[in-house]
């Protein structure tokens, strides 16, 4: 009963009203950028991310994860009546939900994507709460050793699994992490690639490089290439379900939670693979695969809607318990975190046991604020659609400029946020994956840091990652997921 | 940008990335303590890791180009002109930020980039009609951010004035 005393606690903390207001604010933000095109999570994340330094640890968590969370919702409107997805991980329901809104569902498929979203993201979210504790738990007996190795099976995933090209994944895996090496090393305090330039001695904020790579980068790849780039929006028609859409909604919505939630836990993270996989299960359980590429069929919509949820609330598991980030966003949400001068990992639990249980109390609340904010007010965020884009994307860059000149009041920063924006579109145009360069340079450090730590422990043996038997595990993880797809490709030559 | 030149520029700019960091840990000192590696050591490896990502790419660029490419989304060609209305903006927005004030230089940054993003869609209009309702908008989003800052979360964005109003 220890766990349910504490989440009744940590729903006292995320019930007062100013949290409720700050969850409400986060939700509402995010479900804005979630149907704003040129605009996802991590960037508002980021360029919000000068408030840390006002705003309390617990408040100003609950408020980010709510933009989190409020995205993803938000997406699914975008992808069903644009032509283009809002958020990478809705660019499955486009398939579907376009097809649906194009035949006069648009409705429909709305009321299945947020229905889903909130069943998926409260299942996923009680799952969180059963299981992170039990993960924190198991987690305190990890060595520096695991440790270390779990942070190269996250690099390893984000850079080799997640995109198309291996190479360019650990390409840009390596300038994340050279990034991340500019500033002082942690354990010696010797400065390293500052070239004497004091702006450089604290290295370079996340928020600049998210900043730069998201939002300076897409609208600087907007202006050279997509102005001409006509979209096409679907007419809405009423949010309404009927029972037979109902009824092929619900099992999609569960399979999706079963086949997201895992996806989100291991560090593999990101949303794209289990909307993938949940879209392909539905189209071949369905009974309606004629309407798939069709006329739209809704379990193509519900599947991946509740799937992408499922997927992101699960990887707050190793976020919170383990410190280790999946993603862009929940790489930047640790680094809200270390604002607060807080280290996510097995020992949250304990020391913030308070900030921890209310931000898992606020997912709950901000599930049910997104069922309302995203139902009955779709029409509202509909409209955000009609804002011209040059006008959208020069605003975006005011914001930019917010973000990133708050964080540490220098002009030095904002020509860098430049350069970095050139990066971001050299890097979009040639189809270099964006997030090992988000999450090399926020876990380089810490891996770093891990990684000569346990050779201490090993008295500088290398040999002490094979002496253990966890490390000697992921290590073999490692190398499996590194050699799989070759191992694959192989094996059907033969064949 | 299609074609291998750009694609081998990125490379060997990839393996000079990587020769940088090479040069640059020469100078790191290699005091191990007790670990066996010392704060040059991760520069090392990303170094190497860069030089051979990067020795791999030009190989890819002269033999046939990236492998699995995605297709890039939109025009085949960069639209130049919109481009430089934009890094206008962007730049001319750091240079002055701190002279005459956050509000002035970003509602300067939105006017510029509105115009490059305009020029893009072959819709540039240099009117002094749409040059006054840019900067009307530009003033009311970059206005309310800004008092947001300054006066409620008392974050310190730079003024013409000391007041923390403009």
């Amino acid at each position: 009963m220890d766990l349910w005393n504490q989440l009744l606690q940590g729903f006292a903390t995320a019930g007062t009203p100013v949290n409720l207001l700050w969850a409400l604010l986060g939700c509402t933000i995010g479900t804005a950028v979630g149907v704003l095109p040129g605009i996802g999570p991590a960037t508002a994340v980021a360029m919000l991310l000068p408030i840390t330094t006002k705003v309390d640890a617990t408040a100003s968590m609950i408020f980010f994860a709510g933009i989190y969370y409020g995205a993803m919702y938000g997406g699914s409107t975008t992808s069903i009546l644009l032509n283009t997805p809002g958020e990478s991980g809705s660019m499955v329901t486009a398939m579907e939900g376009n097809r649906m809104a194009k035949n006069g569902r648009a409705g429909a498929a709305l009321a299945t994507a947020a229905i889903g979203s909130f069943v998926a993201g409260t299942i996923a979210t009680v799952l969180v709460t059963l299981f992170a504790p039990l993960v924190a738990a198991y987690a305190v007996r990890l060595g520096p050793p695991e440790y270390f190795l779990l942070m190269v099976l996250a690099f390893t995933t984000v850079s080799a699994v997640l995109g198309k090209s291996t190479l360019r994944g650990f390409a840009a895996l390596g300038v994340g992490l050279a990034l991340g090496l500019i500033g002082i090393d942690q354990i010696t305090g010797q400065a390293r690639y500052t070239g004497g330039v004091p702006e450089l001695m604290d290295g370079i904020e996340v928020v600049l490089i998210a900043v730069g790579l998201f939002a300076v980068g897409e609208a600087l790849y907007m202006v050279l290439y997509e102005g001409k780039t006509v979209e096409t929006q679907n007419r809405m028609s009423k949010v309404h379900m009927t029972a037979a859409e109902w009824k092929r909604s619900w099992p999609a919505w569960l399979r999706a939670t079963a086949i997201g939630f895992p996806f989100g836990t291991i560090p593999a993270g990101g949303s794209e693979i289990p909307t993938f996989l949940s879209y392909a299960a539905e189209k071949k359980l369905s009974k309606h695969k004629k309407e798939f590429g069709t006329t739209g069929a809704i379990e193509g919509v519900a599947g991946p809607e509740a799937a992408n949820n499922a997927a992101i609330t699960a990887t707050l598991i190793p976020l919170l318990t383990l410190g280790i980030p999946t993603s862009n966003t929940t790489a930047i949400l640790l680094g809200a975190f270390q604002n607060y001068g807080i280290n996510p990992g097995p020992q949250l639990f304990d020391k913030n046991a308070a900030l921890v249980w209310a931000l898992i109390a606020s997912l709950y609340i901000g599930n049910v604020m997104l069922l309302v904010l995203n139902l009955p007010l779709v029409g509202m965020w509909v409209k955000l659609l009609k804002i011209p884009k040059p006008h959208l994307y020069a605003g975006i860059l005011i914001f930019a400029t917010v973000g990133v000149y708050g964080m540490r009041q220098s002009a030095f920063d904002l020509v860098l946020l430049y350069g970095i924006g050139l990066l971001g579109v050299i890097m979009r145009r040639f189809d270099f994956p964006t997030a090992p360069v988000v999450v090399g340079m926020i876990l380089g450090p810490l891996a770093e840091a891990q990684m000569r730590n346990a050779l201490s422990i090993g008295e500088g043996r290398w040999t002490i990652f094979l002496q253990r038997p966890g490390s000697l595990a992921l290590l073999i993880v490692v190398i499996a997921v590194l050699l799989l797809p070759y191992l694959v490709k192989a094996f059907r030559r033969k064949t | 940008m299609k074609g291998p030149a750009p694609q081998l520029a990125i490379g060997v700019g990839t393996v000079a990335l990587g020769a940088a960091l090479g040069l640059g840990a020469i100078g790191i000192s290699s005091d191990a303590g007790y670990s066996g590696v010392g704060p040059n050591f991760l520069p090392w490896v990303v170094g190497g890791v860069l030089l051979a990502c990067g020795v791999l790419l030009v190989r890819e660029a002269l033999t046939g180009g990236y492998r699995n490419m995605e297709e890039p989304s939109g025009a085949a060609s960069g639209h130049w002109p919109g481009f430089a209305w934009v890094s206008a903006g962007i730049l001319l927005n750091a240079m002055l930020i701190t002279t005459i004030g956050f509000i002035l230089s970003c509602a300067l940054c939105f006017v510029l980039a509105v115009r490059g993003f305009k020029s893009s869609q072959d819709r540039l209009d240099l009117s002094l009609r749409a040059l006054a309702v840019d900067t009307a908008i530009g003033f009311a989003i970059a206005a309310p951010v800004y008092w947001m800052f300054s006066q409620l979360l008392a974050i310190n964005l730079p003024g013409l004035t000391s007041t923390g109003w403009i």
